[in-house]
């Protein structure tokens, strides 16, 4: 457990009084610590929101991504230390020259039809998503082909080194989905998207797209035993009281992303329920401050720091978000690989941030204020990340002179329309890294990103040539060190530009029964494989 | 000469000073009354008086009552007190301005269905009628929701969605007193249909129209505390629904920035409706003691 892991868990504890603090850590116990002798049957009930699609390979989200990793299987499978391991590929070996992946396939793996998996079906999902999911270009764009040296056997052809490759094959980022069934006609409008066919632990049974979907058990399987429940039921449900109080009254069984912190803190109370903020590492949710660095004031990197300076990080973390998130310093989260600490920090200083405003030219007016911003926020329900903090920067900007306007959007639409189309000035924003800074970091910082009517593209407008270069240079850097080194120094260099003043690594919990064990809280957590989750104790 | 005389004699407004009269002596109106005044005092000295700013973090957050603020600070450090005195002129200004817009077009709506009758009355009625059956509440959100949230949307929304019972009642004084004989004289007498709506039958109509324009007031203040708890209001303008709405997820840890606004709230409403009730009593000549 790292540091931040136990300072969250401490405060966690002291926050909701949790007496039984062995208790929390025992349920805490990672999907690969099995349980022995699990037990086969039940449901889980799981919260979730409503769904549009169900394949993960052309549709990003958590809505589709939770139930996709049941239904897809995919090349590999990652443990809550960044760690590959086989699932439908047995093994896999890189080129020294880091130009090609060879993928060794089972040869025991059947999609739920019962057609086989082989090379071919991994080398069209390659393709279906490069060319149809969202990050799509970002994690497979340096492919050149997907050869197929035998049936159970891929060979992935790289124009150039693409680290982030082997990650990228997760089951939530390259489900392999059957050509044969998808194959066929424009696949948007495959039917098969809303009645999908895998080759996961749980198959598509049934779904209202008012309501639910049900998955149920592939006994078919390609591991052995697996998987021990019974039925998987997604219940849309709407609100977040509605799930809490859904899961203290023991109608669901598993919440995962709650964001509400006093929600989770009272369910925390529950003796039923377990919490727990582990399986959130691949995903890397920053909640941030943006700055629309187009046009003065704030196209002057002293207005931005001090900003930067005039925000009270502590109280942030310890009041607003009750102790629960994790000081982001820098556009890589904390919890992830490439994360580098030593960049310039703002420490709450009202006197050096009156002194850089007085440096760039903003002198105080008669009546105290020096200029006037507008600040939006995302106002999706249940997203206290971003409106607390736009609360709070309202009443403390003016102490330096800075007048906040708030400009409410009335939904998410709205919000997303401004921000794409660039018209804002700061705007509060969450932004997830995904599991490799290819996929989710570039993408808000580099120049050839900047895209109007592109919502979380680089829509600050931020432009520096040596972040450009350091974020090409480290995407095609094979050596972990090196690469490393190279994400030090660009986070070195935007803690210092701030397109962006990052505030919290955005605590999601999950919440789930105490009677279940196996609970998946790999880096990828709920978008993990359920196939070793059991009832240990019936609900 | 006579019937004309006759006119005079049952023109309103000579029942007026009566009303008022009776009004006076009902202690509950004279409550309320008084408690609105203090209400409406607060919210225009207060400011003056106690010149905290509302958003600024004046104090420890959530410091309880007395503790550097006088009713405690909300999850930022914002006095709850500064709050309520701010929140209170725009709470006031919101439920008078909705209302008005209330009274004007259920004012509109109900004298013309019911002067005139026929076609425009079961025209005016079936629009009234959509109006009845659709969820006020949801109908003023999806309003404010389209037009983004400000003050003049709020007030907008309130007054296009609660104007129904005034225009019922408009029309039902209408057609009530078009028939009165005072009416039939002036018509007699090649009154035109404007000097009768306005100058003859709308006077008589005054004290229901009063009644209920006063209880109106309460209802928009509670739809614009509703708003703004669900967030569709303007935040750069504190009103006691929004201090309610931001404060809740802190319930737990600071119940004096959610209980404050809450007792303004409930002593507005309840001052207005004390004295829409006493003003009906007063007024309705049904209710009058024989």
């Amino acid at each position: 457990m790292n540091r931040g892991d136990g300072t969250t868990r401490r405060t966690l504890l002291k926050q909701v009084g949790l007496a039984a603090g062995g208790a929390v850590l025992a349920g805490m116990a990672p999907a690969e610590f099995a349980f022995a002798a699990p037990k086969r049957g039940g449901t889980l009930k799981i919260i979730h929101s409503k769904i549009v699609n169900l394949n993960p390979a052309i549709q990003s989200g958590i809505a589709t991504m939770i139930p996709g990793a049941q239904i897809f299987a995919g090349l590999v499978e990652y443990d809550a230390h960044w760690k590959p391991h086989p699932y439908l590929a047995t093994a896999w070996e890189e080129a020294k020259d880091g130009l090609s992946y060879t993928f060794h396939l089972r040869k025991d793996a059947t999609f739920h039809d019962g057609k086989p998996v082989t090379a071919t079906d991994v080398g069209f999902s390659l393709e279906t998503v490069k060319h149809n999911h969202p990050f799509g270009i970002a994690m497979f764009g340096g492919v050149d082909r997907v050869e197929t040296a035998d049936a159970h056997t891929a060979v992935i052809r790289l124009k150039h080194p693409v680290p982030s490759l082997l990650i990228s094959t997760s089951s939530v980022l390259l489900p392999i989905i059957p050509k044969h069934i998808f194959g066929t006609g424009p696949i948007r409008t495959n039917p098969a998207n809303l009645k999908p066919v895998g080759s996961g632990p749980f198959k598509f049974k049934a779904y209202n797209a008012a309501e639910y979907l049900i998955l149920e058990r592939n006994p078919h399987f390609f591991r052995e035993g697996r998987p021990h429940l019974d039925e998987l039921l997604f219940k849309f449900v709407t609100g977040t009281t509605s799930a809490m109080i859904a899961m203290m009254r023991g109608d669901m069984h598993y919440y995962p992303y709650a964001a509400q912190l006093q929600d989770i803190a009272v369910m925390a109370k529950q003796k039923t329920l377990q919490v727990s903020q582990k399986g959130y590492e691949a995903i890397g949710p920053l909640n941030w401050l943006a700055f629309n660095v187009r046009h003065p004031p704030l196209s002057d990197v002293r207005v931005r720091q001090a900003i930067a300076y005039a925000i009270n990080k502590e109280f942030i973390l310890k009041k607003l978000f009750l102790g629960l998130a994790r000081d982001a310093t820098g556009p890589i989260a904390p919890s992830g690989p490439f994360y580098y600490k030593n960049v310039d920090r703002y420490p709450h200083d009202l006197a050096t941030a009156e002194k850089l405003l007085d440096a760039a030219g903003y002198k105080r007016k008669s009546g105290g204020a020096r200029f006037a911003l507008t600040l939006d926020w995302n106002p999706e329900a249940g997203n206290p990340q971003a409106f607390l903090p736009a609360q709070y920067l309202k009443a403390q900007l003016p102490k330096i002179g800075i007048d906040i306007m708030l400009r409410a959007s009335p939904d998410f639409p709205t919000w997303a329309r401004r921000i794409a189309n660039w018209d804002f000035e700061l705007t509060m924003d969450e932004v997830f890294n995904y599991p490799d800074p290819v996929i989710g970091v570039a993408r808000s910082y580099i120049s050839s990103n900047i895209k109007k009517g592109v919502i979380w593209s680089n829509t600050q407008g931020f432009s520096d040539p040596r972040v450009d270069k350091l974020f090409a240079e480290a995407g095609e850097e094979i050596n972990f060190k090196k690469r490393y080194a190279l994400y030090a120094k660009v986070q070195t260099l935007l803690a210092e530009e701030l397109p962006v003043y990052w505030l919290n690594e955005i605590p999601y919990s999950t919440v789930y029964h105490r009677g279940l064990a196996n609970v998946p809280l790999t880096i990828w957590g709920a978008m993990g494989p359920f196939d070793q989750v059991y009832w240990q104790k019936a609900a | 000469m006579a019937e004309l005389a006759v006119g005079r004699e049952r023109k309103p407004g000579s029942g007026f000073s009566q009303g008022l009269r009776r009004f006076a002596e009902n202690r509950a109106a004279l409550a309320g009354l008084i408690v609105l005044l203090l209400i409406a005092l607060m919210g225009f000295i207060g400011p003056l008086v106690y010149p905290v700013n509302p958003f600024a973090i004046v104090a420890t957050p959530m410091a309880p009552p007395g503790d550097g603020a006088p009713l405690g600070a909300d999850y930022l450090g914002r006095d709850v007190l500064a709050g309520i005195l701010a929140g209170a002129r725009v709470s006031l200004f919101i439920g008078i301005s909705a209302t008005f817009c209330t009274a004007i077009i259920g004012t509109v709506t109900g004298s013309i269905a019911g002067y005139y009758g026929g076609k425009a009355d079961t025209i005016l009625m079936r629009i009234t009628e959509f109006f009845q059956v659709l969820p006020p509440l949801l109908l003023s959100m999806v309003l404010v929701t389209l037009f983004s949230p400000s003050v003049l949307t709020v007030i907008l929304s309130i007054g296009l969605v609660n104007w129904i019972g005034t225009a019922r009642i408009v029309r039902a004084e209408f057609l009530r007193i078009k028939g009165e004989g005072y009416v039939l004289a002036e018509r007699a007498m090649g009154a035109k249909n404007g000097r009768i709506i306005f100058r003859v039958i709308l006077p008589s109509a005054l004290p229901s129209l009063i009644v209920v324009t006063t209880l109106q007031i309460g209802i928009a203040i509670l739809f614009a505390a509703a708003l703004s708890f669900l967030g569709l209001t303007d935040p750069n303008v504190m009103t006691w629904g929004l201090m309610i709405g931001q404060s809740r997820p802190f319930i737990w840890q600071t119940w004096w920035a959610v209980t404050f606004p809450g007792i303004a709230i409930f002593m507005t409403v309840l001052s207005v409706s004390l004295i829409g009730d006493g003003l009906n009593e007063a007024l309705n000549p049904r209710l009058r003691p024989r």
